[in-house]
């Protein structure tokens, strides 16, 4: 694992945010926390960079679409490579491309499952999934 | 119109008739009574009349043979004598012109004038008598004289007589004529009486024939009218029924009733049925429809709702109760079933809401529990504590399983349904399970008899869950006939079995099996223009008591780890979204589910028209 990596994780489910942060933490991710939209699109727009985008669909009153926008929008460099969006949403017929993620997962979600995707996704360039 | 005229006129004409029959009648009575009393009476007055005639004609002649009878031999007797019989005559003589009878008389010839001239002339010689010395000499020439000087009174006294005679002899030979000959006029008013009374009595018997076959006709219309009345009360829907109040008997049914009720009178269901009317229309006379609403019990389990009346009725000329009652059960059932579909739609909602807020803390366990697995790893020891982590972990997936399936229930059906193909959604689901059911050692075979090309309406994912919860139904059913043998029975439904879109990719797999008895057949056909899928296991079957409530949500005999209990009530709203129906039944062995979808074509064929 590339432990210089960093990885943005916004949801305003403070714990959520919390638990995912301490395990990417604890595998070498230089993790950042965001529990609002805006306070992640600050990072994002103060050239955080981060390598991995993990975001809620919706965070408080925000759409974590704006989120997901807002990375996208970036210059390629600050750009992060994969964005991953993780929802306790009903969702029939979709995928994670509708929402112009990588991934796409349902809460609860195993945290080994994204692992595996993040690895496959910045080894492979995977663009589907969730 | 013009008959109501003519009979008017008959009648007015009748009544003139009666009126002049009778007085016709009177008359001739009148007329017959009075001629005939005047007759006699006439006829007597005549008869009297020629007796004073007679009379007086006798005292002449007495008084004659008095003065013959004293001129030979005087004497003072005879001259008393001769007084008293001319004091007779005198008397005689005003009887002649002034009595009935004398009267009568005069119509016939003068008695006054050749009377009265002799009355004087009598009483002059009543005088001259009673002077008469019997002893003188001359008595006798003067009695000669006196009786030659009344010669005229006996010869006046004769003519009256014999005219008498001649009237009498003319009045006996008239009513000896009229005895032999009737009187024509009151034969003539009796002809005419008798005929107006005939002319009555046919005028009668005519209207009385166009009065009865006026009722005739009425009487046919009233019979026609009640036919028809009858045949509408046969032909209705509603269950029409006549009781008897005294008795509760009832008079009449229409077939409508003898479905519902019995077609039978004997049947004790029909007093049955009476009292639950009675009880349910309280009030005697329930005539405003919907007035009475009830339930009747057809049979055990089988309740019908009723609504309808209850009236008197005049019926076969008797006052009876009509109760008109229309069966209800399937509007109420509609009613039932969009409160309970509207009860479900908050459920729903409020179901996916729930289940998206567990979903949070949900996700946080989750995750809590692989941080703590992880710091746990390196500590010597942790291995109870990890087994703990573990079945935390495990219950969080279980929870999952529910809230997704929740999710699932309470989703909001597509509007747009899209056209897939039948046969490969099916291989899809079968293939999704086929690891499953080779690990079962299940044999599970797809049968086709329709063209791959079949296409059905609907969200294909959605169709696949639905084969999937079907096809793993059958096999938790083979497993709770192998662990739970001693019940008899294999649990039904409710897994939660939902294929993710990666793992379709699984092919159908072990469709022939290699399981000894074990065996599901799916099969794909046509039937009357729509798709048909049968899922026929030979697992033993549902047991009958769940048969009905087999697609009712939470309905399940399955333990709480096989699953939640919705997943053929999902299937079941899944497959009415896609306009078709799931069934399920028991044979062969085994439960057979039936689902029938419209096809494309029917569904353009519908559209067309």
């Amino acid at each position: 694992m590339n432990t210089a990596q960093t990885m943005l994780i916004c949801d305003d489910e403070e714990e959520l945010a919390h638990e995912l942060g301490e395990y990417f933490t604890s595998l070498g991710w230089r993790v950042e926390l965001s529990v609002t939209a805006e306070n992640a699109i600050g990072h994002l727009r103060q050239g955080l960079a981060p390598r991995v985008l993990i975001t809620d669909l919706r965070i408080g009153a925000v759409d974590g679409r704006q989120v997901v926008a807002e990375a996208r929008a970036l210059p390629e460099a600050l750009r992060p490579a994969l964005i991953i969006i993780i929802t306790g949403h009903v969702m029939h017929n979709v995928a994670a491309a509708d929402f112009d993620s990588d991934f796409l997962y349902v809460k609860p979600v195993d945290p080994n499952d994204i692992l595996d995707d993040i690895a496959a996704g910045l080894a492979g360039g995977t663009t589907a999934g969730g | 119109m013009i008959l109501s005229r003519n009979r008017r006129s008959l009648g007015l004409l009748k009544i003139g008739l009666v009126v002049a029959s009778v007085a016709l009648f009177l008359a001739t009575a009148l007329v017959y009574v009075s001629q005939t009393r005047q007759q006699a009476f006439l006829t007597a007055t005549i008869r009297s009349s020629g007796w004073v005639a007679y009379q007086a004609q006798l005292e002449f002649v007495k008084v004659q043979a008095e003065f013959a009878k004293l001129s030979i031999v005087p004497s003072v007797h005879g001259v008393h004598a001769l007084m008293l019989r001319l004091e007779i005559l005198r008397s005689r003589l005003p009887l002649l012109y002034d009595s009935d009878e004398g009267r009568v008389l005069s119509d016939v010839v003068d008695t006054r004038g050749p009377t009265q001239i002799f009355e004087v002339r009598l009483d002059q010689v009543i005088d001259d008598v009673a002077r008469l010395d019997p002893e003188d000499g001359d008595a006798a020439a003067e009695l000669r004289a006196l009786s030659a000087e009344l010669e005229p009174l006996g010869e006046a006294l004769q003519t009256i007589l014999m005219q008498s005679v001649a009237y009498n002899q003319e009045i006996f030979r008239r009513e000896r004529a009229l005895a032999q000959r009737p009187g024509a006029v009151p034969l003539v008013l009796l002809f005419i009486s008798g005929a107006c009374l005939a002319a009555v009595l046919i005028l009668q018997s005519r209207r009385d024939r166009i009065r009865l076959g006026e009722i005739g006709e009425a009487q046919a219309a009233l019979a026609a009218v009640e036919e028809n009345l009858r045949a509408v009360i046969q032909a209705v829907p509603a269950c029409v029924v006549v009781i008897d109040p005294d008795t509760d008997h009832v008079s009449f049914f229409n077939p409508s009733a003898a479905t519902l009720v019995s077609p039978s009178l004997d049947d004790p269901a029909w007093p049955r049925f009476v009292k639950a009317v009675r009880g349910a229309a309280g009030e005697p006379d329930t005539r405003r429809w919907g007035a009475l609403t009830m339930g009747y019990a057809r049979g055990p389990g089988d309740i019908i709702s009723l609504r309808g009346s209850v009236g008197s009725v005049l019926w076969e000329r008797r006052q009876q109760q009509l109760i008109v009652l229309v069966d209800t059960s399937r509007v109420r059932n509609a009613e039932l079933q969009v409160m309970q579909a509207a009860k479900l739609a908050t459920l729903g909602e409020m179901a996916t809401a729930i289940a998206h807020e567990l979903n949070q803390p949900l996700a946080v366990i989750k995750m809590a529990v692989a941080n703590a697995r992880r710091l746990l790893d390196p500590l010597p020891g942790g291995e109870p504590v990890a087994a703990k982590l573990e079945r935390i972990s495990a219950q969080v997936d279980r929870a999952k399983r529910i809230t997704d399936q929740v999710r699932r229930y309470g989703r909001m059906p597509t509007e747009h349904l899209l056209p897939f193909s039948l046969r490969h959604a099916v291989e899809l689901a079968a293939g999704f399970v086929a690891e499953q059911f080779r690990a079962a050692n299940i044999a599970l075979s797809i049968e086709t008899s329709a063209p791959a090309e079949l296409l059905v309406f609907g969200e294909q994912t959605m169709f696949e869950q639905v084969i999937v919860n079907v096809l793993i139904n059958a096999r938790d059913a083979f497993e709770a006939q192998d662990g739970e043998a001693q019940d008899g029975e294999a649990p039904r439904d409710d897994t939660d079995h939902q294929s993710d879109a990666g793992s379709r990719e699984s092919g159908v797999g072990d469709r022939e099996g290699g399981a000894g008895d074990r065996a599901v057949r799916v099969s794909i056909g046509l039937e009357e223009g729509r798709a048909v899928v049968l899922v026929q296991d030979n697992a033993g079957g549902v047991p009958p008591e769940m048969l009905e409530r087999l697609f009712e949500p939470f309905a399940t005999t399955k333990s709480t780890e096989k699953g939640t209990g919705l997943g053929l009530s999902l299937a079941r709203s899944v497959i009415r979204d896609m306009n078709g129906t799931i069934v399920v039944e028991n044979r062969g062995g085994g439960a057979c589910f039936a689902i029938t979808l419209p096809t494309t074509q029917a569904s353009a064929t519908q559209d067309a028209a």
